[in-house]
């Protein structure tokens, strides 16, 4: 079952946290509100983490990372890095990495295997990337939108993508990914798709405005049930066409 | 002989002026200014002022008119046939007529925007009109039409939660109601529309009307009810006109007939009673028109016909909009791209082990639910709720506790360590036993033990007797008198004291000189009785004063009644043992703090 949430109102869950395979991290709200739904469904299997980068809550788009390793941005303080470091298992490796473009949630988006990056992104920082997370990565761009980590979400399982994706990058960004992916959005019509969903390989969480055919399509694509993950094109077809304007 | 002066006659402004001037003096006379952070009484209120306002300045302006403008008939003839002249009586007439109907219309008007705005609920509910049903004429609709008390609004409350009245009788809805149900993960508006009687559409009613302007502008599902049963008290025939003769409003519009009622006759038994009347839905099938058979008592069939009808209207909007030049942009949405391998490497999910348990656990419960649905009675599947208790013996699960035993909550007697006690209590008994505790010789009881017990007994039922008596004399039921109010009895007295030493055996014959027999004398001068008193006439008027509790009353049952009261206020002071409120004593008059000792500037009183 995919999870809506809320960080403080506002419906742009992913910006404030980040989930993987082995971790999640959550930004410091006002309340535990936000961290007890993640503590709920999670903390039974993977350690759930207040962080802050640079003082900011905005964990989700400053970082990036999966189940090998996690990379921060270099405004990352040392006592944060610190703090990362001592919550997080031994296996995932944290870290920091000096790249101009800081915010690393918006501009790499990965599962476990492969990477998508922002073209204009350090080479440096793409060998990191490679040996940090342990995955092949390829600078690409996502219906013509450079910012790749903001318009796609991965997991091992499958991935969405902003809905003005044609069906033929789809295809050839499935070929590149090794995962089904379909186009699609979250927040009742919104294409910001990390800013409003957070997935791993068993679970999702996605802002409180989404709708149940955007919820049906998640669900099916991340394979979070049991329904087969074409369901977009087949059984919901109709009503994805006609609740479409 | 009246006057007339017709220059007295305020002016009347022209139509456009007359509206200005109302208006710009609402603007100037009532408050202007509203924020959307105000209570939504409050601009409630701000409306309702400003629509009186105008109303009584329009009611105002148009009654003087009325009563300054004057009646011909009161008119001195030579002015009366001026008038004529001049401006034609007839016109005259008429047009203070219009004027009065003016102002009936303006009152009407007002009256019913103030209802409007009295039940408007938000500021935006204020400023729309609430009249109108909240439709949206674009959405996914389906549209509930027929003959009048053929159950449209049965079906409607079926399959929404509109909760639309339902009476056995024609007419029942008289406007559109809107409700909304779910199918296929996409939100339907359901629209039920006043019956439609066999008519041409420039004589309907305006309730009718409604139905028709509905069918003819909102591209929906139309669901025709028919009453095969013809319980709604119009014959087969006359539905069907009805349905030929709003037919082309069906036009490009998924159509679907619901033979309704069919708990009272289905199209198979019509078939076999009235054949004629089965040939008229034969007829509808031949057109292709899809034909089903439903029971909104029984509910059977009602949900076929809603996914019937909500599948061929979203049929139809996918292909209209798949027609459309924005199908591209919509199509790359319902496509999965599958990966096509392009190496060797597997690339697996990675899911932890306890996550796959708890999986797996919730899927097999899950499938012994499903696998218990069915049976008698619908669904057999009962809730364990014992299944996943934790204890340290799992035979122990299922063991049932009652929560009283023979009048004791048990849970008052659970002890965490009841067992551990049990065992340390069972080790000293067997201590005791081992240590001869138990054993003594009966044969120890000698006489005088056998005395002593006896006594004992005796002395145990005496008590036993006592408390019983002492239980017996105290007053049961009723409050105990406070001992400082209770009413002191005189204790002593000559002749007790004369019968008690007699009991003691002393001689009480000869007790002259005693001083306890030196009591006051009885012969001494009784107050003079009062005598009545008599003047000249006989019986002085005051004397034949009636007494204070007798006079005012009535008759013996009055009487009886203010005795019964009187006693009931003594009451009070009966508990205490008093006379009354003066019945009091103060037990220290002066009270020595308050009067030994030097004053400083402070009053000596205490209070």
């Amino acid at each position: 079952m995919a999870v809506r949430c809320q960080f403080e109102g506002s419906n742009e869950v992913g910006v404030f946290s980040k989930l993987t395979n082995a971790y999640c991290l959550a930004g410091i709200g006002a309340s535990a509100n936000f961290y007890s739904i993640f503590e709920d469904q999670l903390s039974e299997t993977i350690p759930v983490v207040y962080a802050s980068i640079a003082g900011c809550r905005i964990v989700g788009s400053m970082v990036t990372g999966n189940r090998h390793g996690l990379l921060v941005p270099n405004t990352t303080t040392d006592t944060e890095l610190q703090h990362l470091r001592d919550h997080l298992p031994d296996k995932v490796k944290v870290q920091r990495i000096e790249e101009r473009l800081s915010a690393l949630g918006n501009v790499v988006v990965c599962n476990d295997y492969v990477a998508l990056v922002h073209p204009d992104i350090d080479r440096e920082t793409e060998e990191i990337i490679h040996d940090t997370l342990q995955v092949e990565v390829f600078r690409h761009t996502i219906a013509n939108n450079v910012l790749v980590g903001s318009y796609a979400v991965l997991s091992n399982q499958g991935g969405l993508l902003h809905p003005a994706t044609p069906t033929q990058e789809q295809d050839e960004l499935s070929m590149l990914l090794q995962v089904p992916l379909v186009a699609g959005t979250v927040n009742r019509g919104s294409n910001a798709l990390a800013a409003g969903l957070l997935v791993n390989d068993w679970a999702a969480f996605c802002g409180m405005d989404t709708t149940a055919t955007e919820l049906n399509v998640i669900e099916s694509i991340f394979k979070i049930t049991d329904a087969p993950q074409a369901t977009a094109s087949t059984t919901m077809r109709k009503a994805l066409i006609d609740s479409m304007t | 002989m009246s006057h007339y002066n017709f220059k007295k006659i305020t002016p009347v402004p022209t139509a456009k002026d007359f509206v200005d001037i109302i208006l710009s003096k609402t603007q100037r006379k009532t408050p202007t200014v509203i924020h959307k952070n105000f209570k939504i009484s409050r601009i409630r209120r701000f409306y309702m002022t400003k629509v009186k306002f105008t109303q009584q300045n329009f009611h105002d302006r148009l009654t003087t008119i009325l009563s300054e403008f004057p009646k011909l008939e009161d008119l001195h003839p030579f002015y009366a046939d001026l008038l004529n002249t001049l401006y034609n009586k007839d016109h005259y007439k008429l047009s203070l007529g219009q004027i009065n109907m003016a102002r009936h219309l303006v009152d009407k008007v007002a009256s019913d925007y103030t209802k409007l705005l009295k039940y408007g609920d938000s500021l935006y509910r204020c400023n729309t009109s609430p009249a109108l049903p909240s439709i949206d004429p674009n959405t996914r609709t389906l549209l509930v039409c027929g003959c009048p008390n053929a159950g449209k609004s049965s079906f409607m409350n079926l399959v929404t939660r509109a909760d639309v009245e339902v009476q056995p009788y024609a007419f029942t809805t008289k406007s559109l109601y809107v409700g909304h149900t779910d199918y296929e993960y996409l939100r339907w508006q359901v629209i039920d529309t006043p019956g439609v009687l066999d008519r041409p559409f420039d004589q309907m009613n305006t309730i009718e009307l409604q139905a028709i302007t509905a069918l003819a502008h909102i591209r929906a599902a139309v669901i025709f009810f028919l009453d095969i049963s013809e319980t709604c008290g119009l014959p087969m025939t006359q539905q069907l006109k009805i349905y030929e003769s709003i037919k082309p409003l069906f036009s490009n519009k998924p159509l679907i007939v619901a033979c309704n009622k069919v708990d009272v006759t289905t199209l198979e038994e019509l078939e076999q009673n009235f054949p004629e009347k089965r040939a008229l839905v034969a007829q509808l099938e031949r057109d292709g028109v899809p034909v089903m058979q439903m029971s909104t008592l029984t509910q059977q069939g009602v949900m076929e016909i809603k996914k019937e009808a909500c599948d061929r209207l979203l049929a139809m909007r996918v292909d209209a909009k798949m027609r459309t030049k924005k199908a591209d942009s919509i199509l790359n949405r319902v496509h999965v791209a599958m990966p096509a391998p392009r190496d060797q490497k597997e690339r697996t999910p990675f899911i932890p082990e306890s996550v796959l348990k708890t999986k797996e656990k919730r899927e097999a419960e899950a499938n012994a639910e499903a696998g218990n649905r069915g049976g008698a009675y619908g669904n057999d599947y009962s809730l364990d709720l014992n299944k996943n208790k934790n204890l340290e013996n799992d035979e122990w699960k299922y063991d049932k506790i009652p929560q009283f035993w023979e009048g004791y909550n048990v849970a008052d007697f659970v002890d965490p360590d009841i067992l551990k006690k049990l065992e340390e209590l069972e080790a000293e008994e067997e201590e005791r036993e081992a240590s001869g505790f138990y054993k003594y010789d009966i044969q120890e009881e000698d006489e005088a033990m056998k005395e002593i017990h006896r006594l004992a007994q005796q002395i145990r039922e005496k008590k036993i007797i006592n408390a019983i008596n002492a239980k017996i004399d105290k007053p049961q039921g009723k409050a105990v008198m406070p001992r400082a109010t209770k009413k002191r009895e005189r204790e002593r007295s000559v002749s007790r004291l004369r019968s008690e030493f007699e009991d003691l055996g002393v001689d009480m014959s000869d007790v002259q000189g005693c001083h306890f027999t030196r009591t006051r004398s009885t012969s001494r001068a009784r107050p003079p009785i009062k005598r009545a008193r008599m003047d000249s006439e006989g019986r002085v008027r005051s004397s034949s004063k009636t007494p204070r509790d007798q006079s005012g009353v009535r008759d013996v049952k009055m009487a009886k009644k203010l005795k019964k009261i009187g006693k009931k206020a003594q009451n009070a002071m009966n508990k205490d043992g008093r006379k009354g409120e003066g019945d009091r004593h103060v037990y220290d008059l002066k009270p020595k703090h308050l009067f030994s000792g030097k004053r400083g500037l402070g009053s000596s009183n205490r209070r």
